[in-house]
């Protein structure tokens, strides 16, 4: 019993001691430093003062989609054209990440932000963040209200995508669809109701005897593995369905339900049409992926540097913040797989968007003659 | 008493200083035990789903059904090696699975030919169980801990290295991926062929043995005259090649993933281990109750299907399944320690 | 360091003795604190400083700085603190991740749908505390592994926030939170200063109450803590209920700080918590040993390291790859300090 008292007691006073050595040597490094802070010399990177327009970039991080680093890239590559500083971070798909980098941009007092927010229910924070330092931004693909908005108009795309499909439909099937799957992404919010729901809406204008309960939901998470995982139990629990059409959030979400067909054998009459391009140029097309709609989401930052010039030579022009009047609005580029085969990939569209003169968009470059 | 601390604090396991829960001789019963409960509860999901939708039993579901199990049932094995030889969890499967399906599929972009890229993919796998084991090894430290660092880690390496993984469409490992064998995904067969070898291997090889006795107690094991650093490194590169395994059978099926395409596999293969009655304090195990195990949790997404329901409640079912399961462990485990 | 740990302190407490301790010279006591784990963690973090100092320069240590260090590290503070105390008593709740995420999403839904805000933060607590009695339930009255029945929690409860929020989820912005959260008492973080409170108390509880060396003692050998009358059961049920109150506290926080509550919010949480609960000196794999001083330091330094990154603008995924090397090295002194070898 002695024994433990000993053990546990000077415990306690270590404890005590370690504490005020952390604090005596927080102390000591926080006068080191403020002893620097005279000279001029210090805070190298203080990029806020010399004059140069910086601007911070938030790619969207979301672990699924190679393009949101490509966009970053592609930024970087316009911001040393005009000789800016350029500052990157990633929203890492997390809104605290997201909320904490808007921080890290207005402590660097960059001029200008441009960022995607995969989880942007904590965008209204961020935008208060932004507005009380007077930090302007600009914002691809989600609106927020008070910032620029540049993206594709999500909801026409949703429509343009499912309009095809559905013709598609007609004349191959006569209009005898059995299925009609939409693979959903419903942590992307409205972005899922205008792609997925108005592409479904479409191919009911298009096809209008698809009798409702032929509309089947599931969740894909807008990703190939996911949707992989949950697909095959819709195909199951709809097993008398042939003619089956495929519609979703993005390109992986449709991919993912088409392979599931595959593995139960229900490929043999399914169409599935995809949003953002992602799976549709290369070598290694899905057959049963018949289009996309290409937004050429890697190129955005070309449209906003647009604006950006605008808001670097002094004269911002008027805020655009919803997706019917937008800052840019990208136009939406509906391809079937055989159109798509003439498009590069993303990595050479990056390389040639990064040769192209300035104000040349992936659109002009890439979109069908 | 350095045994009892290694293993999660466990109030009422009847734990003493000598011996553990592995009672050999009760051994086989309880596999039986764990066995018919599983296909109990396994048959009355699927009666249920039948009663309210009768086109439950058909060769669709038993695709779908097949064709989940396949590579979180590999998975599963790697898993359930690491747990029998007492080394608590390996947090980086997911890992191990990606980075064997990007070697693999890295393999097949450059040209060589299927036969040299499935090997690659699972000694990539297996290298990198080495990686962990011997941090274990001379380290001496535990290896749910180590697999927590290194699947942090190992997840960001592959973040810097690639962004996504495209498998050759007209490879023969992409053909094979869309295949079917006996009316079932070709991918189900190896994972079914891996189970019965490795549930074998555990029963009746001297392997197997020191494999289970290292687990159960590796004080009394050492005491025997095991080998217990060649034992753990053998065991983390067998278990490592498995998750290879998985990896090639992963990447074709998947015809683009991305470095974090593995992390939706580590719940549910950890899920199946434990329902599968495999204790996490090492030393007993029976695969071919992992096999029902696996086999169970897979049906229930495409009962959720069939009900109608979101997929997401298949996590609530299977989150609830897996505390019941080992509070219902746990209290067998109590009862008989009286 | 064996010694600490298995021969925990049954002893009555006695008020009067709480402050004397050996008489050491000054230089021995520094020198002996070293050698802890909380000193080799103070080191790491004067290193940390350090580094960020010469590489940022002064900038590092300005309020704006501390004020997102403080920000970003306060929430998981008070989560790791309060869920500190299930790892003290050997039960380690890997659930607290998806009860940060759950704990929002009931919050923000409730708030959005017009409730009182206060109302809603209890029925929230609430909601965590009988979270923490079901893992309790399980764990302590049927002796089902901890780590496998909060792995089973954190399933459940994640998919009980993607059942819950299946689109976008709304927007409260509540002005009171948002400032608490967000913003700065006399040029520091408030929300660090009440995380700094919860933990000194925490420490408090620890090193010198009755409680707190109780709930060591049946972390360190639930045997020896049972044989000395102590009640193994009580004190588990109240260290996981109290680690589960702890991650709906920190929903609720998050939600003031966001806004908003989205359904992969907290996502990995656990992990990230533990792994700086261990840099400081915990460990998921025994109790008995760690101090909420300790798991302070160690965020702190994954904090510090994060923030360095960010500043810098080097791509995150190397923090990842820090942190897990930090561990490693963490765990590594651990055991050659005597802590416990795994074979």
């Amino acid at each position: 019993m002695t024994h433990s008292i000993l053990t546990s007691r000077p415990a306690l006073g270590r404890r005590f001691a370690r504490l005020g050595l952390v604090g005596l040597a927080a102390a000591s490094l926080t006068l080191a430093g403020c002893s620097t802070v005279g000279d001029s010399t210090g805070g190298s990177t203080d990029a806020a003062d010399d004059g140069t327009f910086t601007l911070g970039f938030a790619v969207g991080g979301q672990p699924d989609a190679d393009w949101q680093e490509l966009q970053g890239d592609v930024a970087a590559g316009l911001a040393e054209q005009r000789g800016w500083d350029f500052v990157e971070l990633s929203n890492d798909n997390s809104e605290a990440t997201a909320t904490k980098n808007a921080d890290i941009f207005i402590q660097k007092g960059v001029d200008l932000v441009m960022m995607f927010n995969g989880q942007p229910s904590a965008n209204p924070v961020i935008a208060k963040k932004y507005a009380d330092a007077g930090i302007p931004v600009i914002t691809f693909d989600i609106a927020q209200e008070g910032w620029y908005f540049v993206g594709v108009d999500n909801a026409a795309a949703g429509t343009e995508g499912g309009t095809a499909l559905g013709e598609l439909a007609k004349e191959k099937w006569d209009c005898q669809v059995d299925l009609v799957i939409e693979a959903e992404g419903t942590a992307a919010g409205q972005i899922n109701t205008w792609r997925t729901g108005n592409a479904a809406d479409a191919i009911g204008e298009v096809c209008p005897d698809i009798p409702a309960e032929n509309y089947v939901k599931y969740e894909a998470d807008g990703n190939l593995t996911t949707s992989l995982a949950n697909a095959p139990g819709v195909f199951a629990a709809h097993p008398d369905a042939k003619n089956i059409l495929v519609v979703g959030l993005n390109d992986q979400a449709v991919v993912g339900a088409l392979q599931a067909a595959t593995q139960l054998g229900r490929d043999g009459s399914i169409m599935g049409w995809g949003q953002d391009g992602g799976l549709i140029t290369g070598a290694n097309v899905d057959p049963n992926l018949v289009g996309s709609v290409m937004y050429f989401l890697e190129g955005y930052p070309s449209f906003a540097f647009e604006i950006a010039d605008e808001i670097a030579a002094g004269n911002p022009p008027a805020v655009k913040d919803t997706g019917d009047d937008a800052a840019v609005s990208v136009k939406p580029c509906p391809v079937t797989q055989e159109q798509a085969a003439a498009i590069p990939g993303i990595d050479e569209r990056v390389a040639e968007l990064a040769d192209a003169p300035a104000g040349t968009t992936a659109y002009d470059l890439f979109c069908k003659s | 008493m350095t045994t009892s601390l290694i293993t999660p604090a466990d109030p009422a396991a009847p734990v003493s200083p000598g011996g553990r829960k592995g009672r050999p001789d009760s051994r086989g019963a309880t596999a039986w035990r764990d066995a018919l409960s599983i296909a109990g509860v396994w048959l009355l999901l699927i009666v249920a789903t039948t009663i309210v939708r009768p086109d439950f039993l058909s060769s669709q579901t038993l695709l779908a059904v097949t064709f989940t199990m396949a590579i979180s049932g590999i998975l599963a094995v790697s898993q359930a090696l690491i747990v029998i030889s007492g080394g608590l969890l390996d947090l980086s499967l997911p890992v191990s699975l990606i980075l064997s399906a990007w070697a693999t599929v890295t393999a097949l972009n450059n040209g060589l030919p299927t036969w040299v890229a499935i090997p690659i993919g699972i000694v990539t796998g297996a290298a990198w169980g080495l990686l962990n084991g011997l941090i274990v090894v001379f380290g001496k430290l535990n290896p749910i801990i180590v697999t927590l660092a290194t699947g942090f880690g190992g997840l960001a390496i592959m973040l810097i290295f690639f962004k996504s993984a495209q498998i050759p469409s007209t490879s023969e490992l992409r053909l094979y991926g869309l295949g079917r064998f006996l009316g079932l995904p070709n991918v189900f067969w190896p994972m079914v062929i891996v189970i019965v070898l490795a549930g074998l291997a555990l029963t009746f090889t001297r392997w197997g043995r020191h494999l289970r006795a290292v687990g159960g107690n590796a004080q009394a094991a050492k005491a025997r005259g095991i080998d217990l650093r060649r034992m753990r490194l053998a065991t983390f590169a067998g278990a490592g090649a498995v998750a290879g395994l998985a990896g090639v059978m992963f990447s074709a099926v998947n015809p683009s993933f991305t470095p974090a395409s593995g992390a939706g596999f580590q719940l549910i293969v950890i899920g199946a281990v434990i329902l599968g009655g495999i204790s996490l304090s090492g030393g007993k195990g029976n695969l071919l109750v992992l096999l029902l195990s696996v086999g169970f949790l897979a049906t229930i997404p495409t009962s959720i299907a069939f009900f109608g329901l979101a997929p997401a409640w298949a996590l609530v079912f299977q989150g609830a399944l897996l505390i019941i399961a080992v509070g219902i462990d746990g209290y067998r485990l109590k009862r008989t320690a009286r | 360091m064996t010694t600490a740990t298995t021969t925990p302190t049954p002893t009555p407490p006695n008020p009067g003795l709480l402050f004397d301790e050996p008489a050491l010279p000054l230089h021995r006591r520094i020198l002996s604190s070293f050698r802890g784990p909380v000193g080799s963690i103070s080191f790491t973090l004067a290193v940390t400083l350090l580094v960020g100092l010469v590489w940022i320069g002064p900038e590092f240590l300005s309020p704006s700085n501390i004020q997102i260090v403080g920000v970003s590290v306060a929430i998981p503070l008070i989560v790791g603190v309060m869920a500190s105390f299930a790892l003290l008593a050997g039960v380690v709740d890997l659930s607290i991740g998806s009860m940060v995420g759950f704990g929002a999403v009931v919050f923000n839904q409730l708030v959005a749908a017009g409730l009182n805000p206060w109302l809603v933060a209890l029925i929230t607590i609430l909601v965590g505390a009988v979270v923490g009695l079901t893992n309790a339930f399980v764990i302590v009255r049927f002796g089902a592994e901890p780590l496998a029945v909060t792995l089973g929690m954190l399933t459940l409860l994640r998919g009980l926030c993607q059942v819950i929020v299946v689109n976008a989820p709304p927007s409260t912005l509540i002005e009171p939170l948002y400032n608490v959260t967000q913003g700065a008492l006399l040029g520091f973080p408030t929300l660090l200063l009440i995380g700094i409170g919860v933990t000194l108390i925490a420490a408090g509880i620890v090193s010198k109450t009755r409680i707190g060396r109780k709930v060591q003692a049946v972390g360190g050998d639930d045997r020896a803590a049972a044989r000395a009358g102590i009640s193994v059961s009580k004190v588990r049920v109240i260290a996981l209920v109290v680690s589960s109150v702890g991650a709906a506290i920190g929903g609720i926080l998050y939600v003031g700080q966001l806004g908003s509550a989205s359904n992969v919010l907290g996502t990995g949480l656990e992990f990230q918590i533990y792994a700086a609960l261990m840099i400081g000196g915990y460990s998921i794999t025994r109790g008995g040993v760690g101090n909420p001083i300790g798991g302070l330091l160690g965020l702190l330094v994954v904090a510090g390291i994060t923030n360095i990154l960010n500043i810098t603008f080097i791509d995150p995924d190397y923090l990842d790859l820090i942190v897990a090397i930090i561990l490693l090295v963490a765990v590594l002194v651990d055991r050659l300090r005597g802590g416990d070898a795994f074979e």
